[in-house]
């Protein structure tokens, strides 16, 4: 290669290393506003208690939400509350329309805030019931029985899950052990999530034993090996999730969601992906009177409804 | 001055480094800027992302507070991070990060249309430049809204630069340790072709005792225990065994290099003293100045004798007295002896490597040239008697030619020798005209003997007839001239016995200048009458030799009257003496103002009967007579014309006589 070739080459190569420079957009950020959010008017919220993260609240429901606005006409948006408490504060505060929630809840909110309960689901399980169940982590031997839980460490979802908490409570107590009876009850921490948490907690051998509600296990089963969860016991099935609307709903409107709701129809391919994502099959009109089993259950456990 | 190969060779590796470290620079600083751009940009995409992931919640929470304070903890982590904002699907601000007030232009300048995919723009805010993330919040591929994301360029810009100035120092870093390691890596190498270089000059210059290969920790006589110093090997510090030829190891294979080279691969030795290419150079350097070495000292030793022998063969030819010259077959002359160079009359430096037209003249040249043309064709020596005219008069040569033969069919050149027979010939001439003198000195000598006794009877008869006729008479007269005839006649008779020496000598002592006066006494009187005058110019001393002083006599009577008749009237004669030889011979000498002898001439006036005289003016015996007395005493006579010893003289002759004081 003669000088000149070399030249030319290292040209070549220096010249491939040069780039055009990026484009910029002016943009002036000296002009100011102060934002205000202002809410829509004539909005009817619908909220999903909050037993799984928002994420998974919303991807169960918004098919359902969007399948009810265009049903009903109304504008109806679901919300999403952190927790069980501020669900209910929120029903109360009239902040939330349609409350779908565990019939414990319900009965909480029924009595508090004089919710009313307009139509229930028919569980995955094709059944109108649900129940909670008792888990430990497979090579947990100390617990074989239900009778082996006591002096254990105990996470329950939260003080007003029905599935779990309130169901395994009484089961327990039908099995005659009292909350007294373990070690440590504890509920999972933090907003939503709160039924996975608990199978992530006994996953992980924070605590010996964990009540969740029947079909949470589902949930998780992509993120951990579930087959490390051994269910040790399951109670008795109970009325199973209830749609309640506030006091303030008015008539008409109730009448367009609940007809809404109850057309839903799994045989129907559109109606079925809705309810396929919602984790149910069916829903049915119900009534208040639905759910006095769950009153009863509350009160033989000496609950206080108005707390 | 040019740079030395050290200079080109670290020229030559520095620019090179420079280049390929400008490039690279240039190359990989683009590559570089643009993966650390890319870095930045994917961090500012993974940060939106991950922001946009944990927005989802508080989002759907409708938690403000959340929102602000993710976003807020986002935007301090990241120093970089100028804002950040979401806005919902209906482009309302739902959480920003900007202290007083959001600026209104930003929302428009990077929309979102739905779930798509995130878009990126650059802003330039003034102040400076703003890489915009606008990334979609979405549940399930539900579009919740958008998060935006400015991330400062002017902040990535100066992680480039840095980048930039990392990758420079690095470079020139790399460049200066190469050049060092480089220059470590050259100096050995420039050293050890400096020393080759050095060797080489120190060869030219004649000295071949050169040591350029370097010494070796361990030689083939440590690592084979040989002991055997009678090796050229052995304790031989300087050369590799395997340059050297006769050496003893067992596997050594006999000869030169060539030859031993291939067993030597295999040798121990060999394996662990051969270096490297450099090495090897050096030692092959080595070998072959000592080969030099010895051969030059073959060749000096050649060089030697061949001169020794050169200077003994010119010395022998020079003390040869013959010329001898040795021509090339072209006819130039490359040797040639001293006696040559002397009848040239030239230095052998003039003469070798001339021709024959450059020597002689025209004529000769011609002559000559022919000459070696036919001996050099034929191959026929020739041999002649030449006849030259040199600077010292003319010479007789024999000259003998012959052509030197070769193995090719051409002659190679010609030898020429020649003699100077000059002398050969003068003593022939002497010979013969000693001979010739000797038998007409015999034949006069037999007819004087023959003529004496009736001669002297006729003037005895014709004495008496005088007494007897009448002294008036006619008869009386012509008794007288017959009687005058017969006196004439017995006088040459006389002489003839004379010149033939056959007359008794009388040996006395006696004076010359005695004898000279006794003659000129009688011929004074007579000379001046024709107005010659006699000069003598005689040695202070008396000048006695032993001889027969009437014969002695006869020569100056025939001397002074030679010298008179040349003169005729008018004129001189000059006689002068001396001694010689320290005393041992008398010098006489007779200087006429006469006409002269021609040059041709004196080489004959010694012969009998010969004279220049006209008829009835001489018997042509007088100097015959006196060459014949001389040479009876033992001495020499010379004839000069002009005179040798008076240079006033144009004309004249001069005769000068050399006796022995004591003729036996
Ligand atoms: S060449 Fe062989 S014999 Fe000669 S000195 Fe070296 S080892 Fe000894």
């Amino acid at each position: 290669m003669d000088l000149r070739t070399f030249f030319l080459l290292c040209m070549a190569l220096i010249l491939a290393g040069c780039d055009d420079n990026e484009h910029a957009i002016s943009v002036d950020l000296s002009r100011t506003e102060q934002v205000i959010f202002r809410e829509t008017p004539d909005v009817i919220t619908y909220a999903y208690l909050p037993q799984y993260s928002h994420r998974v609240s919303y991807t169960r429901h918004q098919a359902l939400v969007r399948y009810l606005r265009k049903e009903t006409g109304l504008n109806i948006r679901q919300i999403f509350p952190d927790n069980f408490d501020q669900h209910m504060k929120m029903v109360g505060d009239n902040k939330i329309h349609i409350s779908f929630s565990n019939p414990f809840i319900y009965v909480k909110i029924a009595r508090r805030y004089g919710a009313h309960a307009f139509a229930r689901i028919v569980e995955a399980t094709k059944k109108e019931t649900f129940r909670g169940q008792v888990i430990t982590r497979t090579d947990n031997t100390a617990i074989q029985t239900l009778g082996d839980c006591r002096g254990k460490t105990w996470i329950a979802v939260d003080p007003t899950s029905a599935g779990g908490y309130l169901f395994p409570l009484g089961h327990f107590f039908s099995h005659g052990i009292t909350k007294a009876d373990f070690k440590e009850i504890a509920f999972a921490p933090g907003p939503g999530g709160k039924q996975e948490k608990v199978i992530l907690s006994v996953f992980a051998g924070k605590y010996d034993l964990g009540t969740i509600r029947e079909g949470a296990l589902d949930v998780v089963a992509g993120k951990i090996d579930v087959a490390k969860i051994r269910i040790v016991s399951r109670t008795p099935t109970y009325p199973g999730w209830v749609y309640a609307a506030v006091k303030t709903l008015d008539n008409k409107s109730l009448d367009k969601i609940r007809t809404a709701l109850v057309k839903l129809d799994f045989n129907q391919k559109d109606h079925r992906e809705i309810l396929e994502a919602a984790n149910f099959v069916n829903v049915i009109p119900a009534m208040d009177a639905d759910f006095d089993s769950v009153r009863q259950l509350t009160g033989r456990l000496g609950m206080e409804m108005d707390q | 001055m040019k740079p030395g190969f050290r200079e080109k060779l670290l020229m030559g590796f520095f620019g090179l480094l420079l280049v390929q470290g400008l490039v690279i620079f240039l190359w990989f600083s683009h590559a570089m800027k643009a993966s650390v751009l890319d870095e930045i940009k994917n961090r500012g995409v993974s940060t939106g992302t991950s922001l946009a992931v944990g927005l989802v919640e508080p989002m759907l929470a409708m938690d403000y507070l959340r929102m602000k304070v993710l976003m807020d903890e986002t935007t301090r982590l990241g120093n970089d991070i100028f804002y950040t904002f979401v806005l919902d699907p209906d482009q309302n601000i739902l959480a920003h990060t900007f202290n007083s007030g959001f600026p209104v232009e930003l929302k428009r300048v990077n929309p979102l249309n739905g779930a798509g995919p995130s878009s990126l723009k650059l802003l330039d805010t003034g102040r400076q430049m703003v890489y915009d993330y606008a990334i979609p919040i979405t549940v399930n591929n539900d579009f919740l809204g958008t998060l935006r994301l400015g991330l400062s360029q002017t902040r990535a810009e100066k992680v480039v630069n840095q980048v930039l100035v990392s990758t420079i120092i690095i470079i020139l870093l790399a460049i200066f340790l190469a050049g060092l390691v480089g220059t470590l890596l050259v100096n050995p190498l420039i050293r050890s072709v400096k020393k080759l270089h050095d060797s080489s000059e120190q060869a030219l210059k004649g000295n071949l005792d050169v040591h350029t290969a370097p010494t070796l920790d361990r030689n083939c006589w440590d690592i084979m225990a040989c002991n055997r110093e009678e090796c050229p090997a052995y304790k031989n510090y300087h050369h590799r065994c395997w340059y050297l030829a006769g050496t003893l190891c067992p596997t050594c294979v006999e000869g030169e290099y060539a030859k031993k080279i291939q067993s030597c691969q295999h040798c121990r030795v060999y394996r662990k003293c051969s270096g490297d290419e450099i090495q090897s150079l050096a030692e092959s350097f080595d070998a072959m100045t000592l080969s030099l070495r010895g051969n030059l000292s073959d060749l000096k030793a050649a060089e030697k004798i061949l001169n020794e022998q050169k200077a003994r063969l010119q010395t022998i030819l020079d003390a040869i007295p013959d010329f001898i010259s040795l021509q090339d077959q072209d006819g130039r002359y490359v040797s040639v002896n001293k006696a040559f160079c002397q009848i040239l009359g030239k230095p052998r430096n003039e003469i070798i490597g001339r021709f024959n037209q450059d020597l002689f003249p025209p004529d000769a040249a011609a002559l000559y040239n022919e000459e070696d043309r036919r001996i050099l064709s034929t191959g026929t020596p020739l041999e002649k008697e030449n006849q030259i005219k040199g600077p010292n008069g003319i010479k007789w040569l024999h000259v003998v030619k012959i052509s030197v033969s070769q193995k090719t069919d051409r002659p190679k050149g010609l030898v020429c020798s020649g003699r100077d027979i000059s002398m050969l010939k003068a003593v022939q001439d002497q010979l013969t005209h000693a001979q010739k003198m000797e038998s007409v000195g015999s034949l006069a000598a037999g007819v004087a003997h023959e003529i004496n006794t009736p001669l002297g009877i006729i003037l005895g008869y014709g004495q008496l007839l005088l007494e007897d006729v009448n002294s008036e008479g006619q008869v009386y007269k012509d008794v007288e001239v017959i009687v005058k005839q017969t006196k004439i006649c017995s006088k040459i008779v006389k002489d003839l016995l004379s010149f033939s020496r056959s007359n008794k000598s009388v040996v006395t002592d006696f004076d010359v200048h005695g004898a000279l006066e006794e003659v000129i006494a009688v011929v004074e009187h007579t000379f001046s009458l024709n107005h010659v005058s006699i000069h003598r110019g005689f040695h202070g001393a008396p000048l006695s030799m032993k001889g027969d002083k009437e014969k002695i006599k006869q020569v100056f009577i025939n001397l002074l009257n030679n010298a008179f008749d040349a003169i005729d009237t008018h004129g001189k004669i000059y006689v002068t003496t001396g001694s010689v030889k320290s005393g041992r011979e008398i010098r006489i000498s007779f200087i006429d103002t006469g006409c002269g002898i021609k040059k041709d001439n004196l080489v004959k006036i010694f012969e009998p009967f010969y004279t220049t005289k006209g008829p009835d003016k001489g018997t042509g015996l007088g100097l015959s007579v006196t060459f014949g007395i001389i040479k009876e005493h033992r001495g020499r006579i010379k004839a000069y014309s002009p005179p040798k010893t008076d240079k006033t003289l144009a004309r004249g002759t001069q005769f000068v006589v050399f006796l022995p004081t004591d003729s036996n």
